[in-house]
């Protein structure tokens, strides 16, 4: 391979990442989080991105939590952290598990509230 | 003759008396004319105010509708106007509470441990390391990570060493996309960047030889985040980049064909990476992986012939249920690693045009509802993980490498815990390989 073969094959990755990117964005500011949630849930499925809906739109904080940091580590107990130490974990967490921002709001509210009643 | 003045008599009197009985003479034609002209004057008047009472009902209706479309643009307005009010006070309150002291927030946390290492043809050594992890959470869009790691180092030049496994600044775009820069454990094969990232996550103690082929990190920006596939048929998960790429080990005493990730050497800086992973999950405890990183790596800057492409697949998948006492998981991965034709410095041999690939495939078993004392602590783990490098390059020996593990993980707490594992060993060029033993406290903080 030469270096214009080179170049026309990284050209076509970068295309294609910002593409795709392109894409994430659009429907990242299409169904803002927080108060269109419910908005969103009313839309029948059609054509994407228009049918995508948050997980969190019809998962509690505690089965987003047990389901998706199982995947990858023992299960940690609310109490070994404070409501503040939770949040910067799970917006850490967020990162490392490729979560919405619903998802990490509800799982950060049920720890945080689990966390508490455990003082 | 009597007869006849009888009757006018009678005619006389009766005209007489006709104005005293009040009787009138009969109508007369134009009277009556007259007064079919009121009556159909009086007709008309009617129809005319029975049309001018319709015109107002109409009137009514529509000012009635005025007035309650009014109302509700009225209503409407109010809303937005609360709606205004309320974002600006939120806003307002964000503001003030990012002022107050204690709203920058930082926590360290990370992991210790140490071990014994007994591996036969080498001296059984002890081994400690710490791995402190700095998280600040400036405000709810951006944060700051960054991690350290304090080892020892066995041998004539050993003593403790220190690395910087992260530092990087990330800002929450939207909902789906984080932004960021800087240093961050690699995604690529999707084991070691986030399953595996911290030694008392591991099932075992050593790491897998697929680990050898894969970056640790990256130096250079990146967006990551997730997105909810379409019609709620699973979750795509995503991390894309450009960093530092790759260089090519030229070395003396260094096999040629090798790529070697360490982002620090400038020479090799100038060919950037583009790579990511993408993942898909059907349900959240199944998770499929795909990465790539392309790049244009040279040996110390003295040749720019070559390109390299690593990929790799990997999976990850759990499963708890009463039925079998507890937990089992599945972790799996390959890795290919291929590098392009490239010019040895100083001759006209060709060299690399090669690839080299591993992999791994790992299971793990605990009883956590048998109900039994300790028994339900307890961790079975399994590893078969294979590499295969160039015949010449010596990677990590010459030809392939395959090696099985067995473990055993006693968790004493859920983020801290004793693992004893056997490497079996096997090299392609040796009747046995280096068999080796693990012993392992770690601690997750």
């Amino acid at each position: 391979m030469n270096a214009s073969q080179y170049n026309r094959g990284i050209r076509k990755v970068i295309i294609a990442g910002a593409a795709a990117l392109g894409i994430v964005v659009m429907a990242g500011c299409a169904g803002t989080p927080t108060t269109k949630s419910a908005a969103v849930t009313k839309k029948p499925a059609g054509v994407w991105p228009l049918a995508i809906q948050d997980p969190a739109a019809h998962e509690s904080g505690a089965q987003i939590w047990s389901e998706n940091c199982m995947r990858c580590h023992q299960l940690r107990s609310p109490a070994q952290y404070t409501p503040a130490q939770w949040g910067i974990i799970v917006q850490y967490m967020r990162l490392k598990a490729g979560l919405t921002g619903e998802q990490a709001k509800k799982v950060l509210a049920f720890l945080k509230s689990a966390s508490a009643h455990q003082d | 003759m009597k007869h006849k003045q009888r009757m006018a008599m009678c005619i006389g009197l009766a005209l007489a008396m006709l104005p005293a009985a009040g009787l009138q003479a009969a109508p007369a034609r134009a009277d009556y004319k007259k007064l079919e002209k009121k009556y159909e004057a009086l007709q008309a008047q009617m129809a005319t105010m029975a049309r001018q009472m319709t015109a107002m009902q109409k009137q009514m209706t529509e000012v009635k509708k005025e007035a309650v479309a009014k109302a509700t643009m009225s209503e409407k307005a109010t809303k937005a106007e609360f709606r205004r009010l309320y974002k600006k006070v939120m806003a307002a309150s964000q503001r003030i509470s990012e002022l107050e002291p204690g709203n920058i927030q930082v926590l360290i946390d990370g992991d210790v441990n140490f071990q014994f290492i007994h591996k036969s043809g080498s001296a059984s050594t002890f081994y400690a390391d710490a791995s402190p992890l700095i998280q600040v959470r400036v405000d709810k869009h951006i944060f700051i990570n960054a991690g350290f790691d304090f080892y020892t180092q066995s041998g004539a030049a050993g003593g403790a060493q220190a690395d910087m496994g992260a530092a990087n600044i990330n800002y929450e775009l939207n909902n789906y996309m984080t932004i960021g820069g800087g240093l961050v454990s690699s995604p690529i094969g999707g084991i070691v960047g986030i399953y595996n990232p911290a030694p008392w996550n591991r099932w075992l103690v050593d790491g897998s030889l697929e680990d050898n082929l894969l970056p640790p990190n990256e130096l250079g920006v990146w967006t990551r985040g997730g997105v909810p596939a379409p019609n709620n048929l699973g979750y795509f998960t995503y991390f894309l980049f450009v960093s530092n790429g790759p260089a090519l080990a030229s070395t003396a005493g260094s096999p040629y064909n090798t790529l070697t990730y360490g982002n620090w050497n400038p020479a090799a800086q100038n060919g950037k990476t583009v790579g990511g992973r993408v993942s898909y999950l059907p349900i959240p405890n199944v998770e499929v992986g795909y990465s790539f990183e392309y790049a244009r790596p040279s040996a110390d800057g003295a040749i720019r012939t070559s390109n390299s492409m690593v990929q790799a697949v990997d999976f990850n998948t759990y499963y708890v249920n009463k039925k079998i006492d507890g937990l089992v998981r599945f972790r799996g991965g390959w890795a290919w690693d291929q590098v392009g034709q490239g010019v040895i410095p100083g001759t006209t041999t060709f060299a690399f045009g090669n690839m080299s690939d591993g992999g791994q495939i790992e299971a793990a078993y605990q009883p956590s509802m048998c109900g039994i004392k300790y028994l339900d602590r307890m961790m079975a783990a399994l590893r078969y993980d294979y590499i295969d490098g160039p015949a010449t390059s010596g990677f990590p020996t010459p030809g392939h490498e395959q090696r099985w593990s067995v473990g055993l993980d006693y968790w004493l707490h859920s983020n801290a815990v004793l693992k004893f594992e056997y490497e079996f060993d096997n090299l392609s060029n040796a009747q046995h390989g280096n068999d080796a033993m693990f012993v392992q406290f770690a601690v997750g903080i």
